[in-house]
């Protein structure tokens, strides 16, 4: 059992992350010019909001490894969406950088960077009637000029898109008819429809039933598998985040409390200490399986 | 893939459909309709036919130094060397001089204050936002009394003023709301906070009016009013509406990535700052070149956008195109109520306010939409 804090920069990768992760590979697959998986490493941050005294989050280093899928767990209020935000080049940090495959995300020109990460907000709007393809055209528009229409290129970007996300049969349906789940699945089309090298979702499957979470999870994944590209995605359930990713990050209180593959992370003491939750932890087919008990006083 | 697409100049236009076709062609013949019947009546009096004949008489038409004359000002369109001594039979010389401005800066007024409420609602994302909502209505009202009352001596550049204390009071607000950046609410609360400061303000100057003369003058500006217009004021509001009507349009797309919220916007890319500040900039820019012209005339461009939402959709490329045409119509219609209403119930020559007609018929039609729209209410 390992209850132990591990600050992340000496929570050594394990075997099989060492040989993708490094970044002298990921730029030679750039050279390739085959869709190269990008890393997105965040270094001294203090992130806060202007109307904060004190930074919301803390952290000395935290990487999305290329190529793999990572869950960002935690409580709430522990800073997981602050966190996501900052590292999506949506809300600059008062101290520290960003830095996608060493380029400062922050000094990337605003369609550039929507171009190569991508981040799919909890905070959105309804845009009325808007049919479920017209949304998935808006994910082009980072790649659309001030006069450009919808031309071959996105419009197939749009048709793999929906495909993707399993929407095909909605795709004329505008989005006032369709049901919470359906909508998620949307906009997560228009999101893969901006294709970029890193896609992060905050709460994706938050207030979703069991059916349309599982298709939410198993269309991130399949990106990942089928095009390389790294994730980021907030979670709120852990047991769902230990099955599905790579690699968790448990933060706690702004800060990272915990940082490696499902197995090591989960623990007994990471649910007692993070979650407040008595819990069995015990190793199944798919990566550690919670068992929980009681909320500890 | 079973998508509709049709192009025009290689260029995708399947958002151009035939519900928004039919729309911007009965506005358009409704203000056309309109148009004639509110050039018809006048002392002079003429038959419908006579007026038809007069509005499309192919003397001036054909005639570029004649149309320019009337569009451009004797003055300028000699300095561009045309001709502007001409004969023209009365009739047209009537219709021309007199009675058509009246109607073509209604038309524009309406267009103008169409497109800016449509604008101002996706900017604030409030369906219940208009031209006037951020300070643009207190603060060119206030600028108007403050010219009637204390420097009297500059009644002539009244226009300018009035838009000047619009944009000024539209740039408080902002300034007000701006905190690292601003929001939809924090615009709009802003907006009633300058508001009533100045709506305060405009009251207390009411008391230092000297004479009834001046009130009523006031009156009639804060109320909107399009008696007495001329191609004076046709030639005030054309040029802000060539700049308004493109910008209107090609923002569109913007506005539409814009409705998707902030967040969303954000994350595609888009300077939501910028974007919000530079549509807001146009939509003012249409809002002050009315109220130059015709004072502040309520509620058209609150109820034209959901009309013309309710037939088309949210898209705004179609909303933006349907609201350039409705606005007009809306607006020479509801002129002519309040032209004609008086003379034909009583027959005593009084003329209303536009502004107190659109108020009258958009107040009920807006009950109805919220009636109708249960989701009007879940803002």
């Amino acid at each position: 059992m390992n209850g132990t804090r591990t600050p992340p920069e000496t929570a050594a990768p394990d075997g099989d992350r060492a040989d993708d992760g490094a970044t002298t590979d990921a730029a030679m697959a750039t050279d390739d010019g085959d869709a190269a998986a990008s890393e997105l490493v965040g270094r001294d941050l203090e992130i806060g909001y202007p109307g904060t005294d004190e930074p919301i989050v803390e952290c000395e280093r935290v990487v999305i490894p290329a190529g793999e899928v990572t869950a960002l767990v935690g409580p709430n209020g522990s800073g997981k969406s602050t966190l996501l935000k900052a590292l999506a080049g949506q809300l600059e940090p008062w101290g520290g950088a960003v830095a996608l495959d060493d380029e400062s995300v922050y000094a990337m020109a605003e369609k550039e960077r929507a171009r190569r990460v991508g981040l799919l907000s909890q905070e959105r709007q309804e845009p009325g009637s808007l049919t479920v393809e017209k949304l998935v055209q808006h994910g082009r528009y980072p790649y659309r000029g001030f006069l450009d229409g919808v031309n071959d290129a996105d419009q197939r970007a749009v048709d793999r898109a929906i495909e993707l996300a399993g929407v095909s049969d909605l795709r004329d349906r505008p989005l006032t008819d369709l049901s919470g789940g359906q909508k998620q699945l949307a906009w997560v089309a228009m999101s893969l429809a901006q294709e970029t090298d890193v896609l992060l979702l905050d709460e994706p499957t938050t207030f979703l039933d069991l059916r349309h979470q599982l298709n939410v999870l198993e269309t991130v994944r399949t990106l990942n598998a089928d095009r390389g590209v790294t994730v980021g995605v907030v979670l709120h359930d852990i047991a769902q985040a230990a099955r599905y990713a790579d690699n968790l990050i448990a933060m706690q209180d702004g800060e990272l409390y915990d940082w490696g593959p499902p197995a090591d992370v989960v623990t007994e003491g990471l649910l007692a200490d993070v979650f407040g939750v008595d819990a069995t932890v015990r190793g199944g087919l798919d990566g550690p399986e919670i068992v929980p008990r009681r909320p500890l006083e | 893939m079973a998508t509709e697409t049709r192009e025009v100049f290689g260029r995708e236009v399947g958002w151009l459909d035939r519900s928004l076709a039919l729309t911007c062609a009965v506005a358009l013949a409704v203000t056309v309709l309109a148009g004639l019947v509110q050039v018809r009546f006048g002392a002079y009096d003429m038959t419908f036919w006579q007026v038809v004949g007069a509005v499309f008489d192919p003397l001036v038409w054909l005639r570029p130094n004649v149309l320019a004359s009337f569009v451009l000002g004797d003055g300028l369109a000699s300095t561009l060397g045309f001709d502007t001594s001409f004969d023209l039979p009365t009739e047209t010389l009537i219709v021309w001089n007199v009675r058509l401005p009246r109607v073509l800066v209604g038309a524009l007024v309406g267009m103008n204050l169409a497109l800016s409420g449509a604008v101002f609602q996706a900017v604030t994302r409030n369906e219940l936002a208009s031209p006037f909502i951020l300070g643009v209505s207190s603060g060119a009202g206030f600028a108007v009394l403050l010219t009637l009352v204390v420097f009297a001596n500059f009644a002539a550049l009244l226009p300018l003023t009035a838009a000047l204390g619009g944009t000024v009071a539209f740039l408080v607000v902002y300034a007000i709301a701006w905190q690292g950046g601003t929001s939809p609410v924090r615009l709009v609360l802003a907006g009633v906070i300058v508001g009533t400061v100045l709506n305060s303000m405009q009251t207390a100057l009411f008391f230092f009016a000297s004479d009834l003369g001046t009130v009523q003058a006031a009156i009639a500006w804060t109320t909107g009013s399009l008696t007495g217009v001329d191609w004076e004021q046709v030639r005030m509001i054309l040029p802000p509406t060539l700049l308004v009507l493109p910008a209107a349009v090609l923002g569109a797309r913007y506005l539409n990535v814009l409705l998707l919220g902030e967040s969303t916007a954000s994350a595609l890319g888009m300077r939501v700052e910028r974007a919000r500040f530079l549509l807001s900039a146009v939509a003012i820019l249409a809002a002050a070149a009315s109220v130059a012209v015709a004072g502040i005339v309520g509620f058209v461009g609150l109820i034209v956008p959901h009309m013309v939402r309710t037939v088309v959709g949210s898209d705004y490329r179609r909303l933006m195109v349907g609201c350039a045409f409705v606005g007009p119509a809306l607006l020479v219609v509801a002129d002519l109520g309040a032209r004609l209403a008086f003379q034909f119930t009583t027959g005593a020559p009084i003329q209303l306010p536009v502004g107190i007609v659109t108020g009258l018929v958009g107040g009920p039609y807006f009950l109805y939409l919220m009636r109708r729209r249960n989701e009007l209410g879940d803002l």
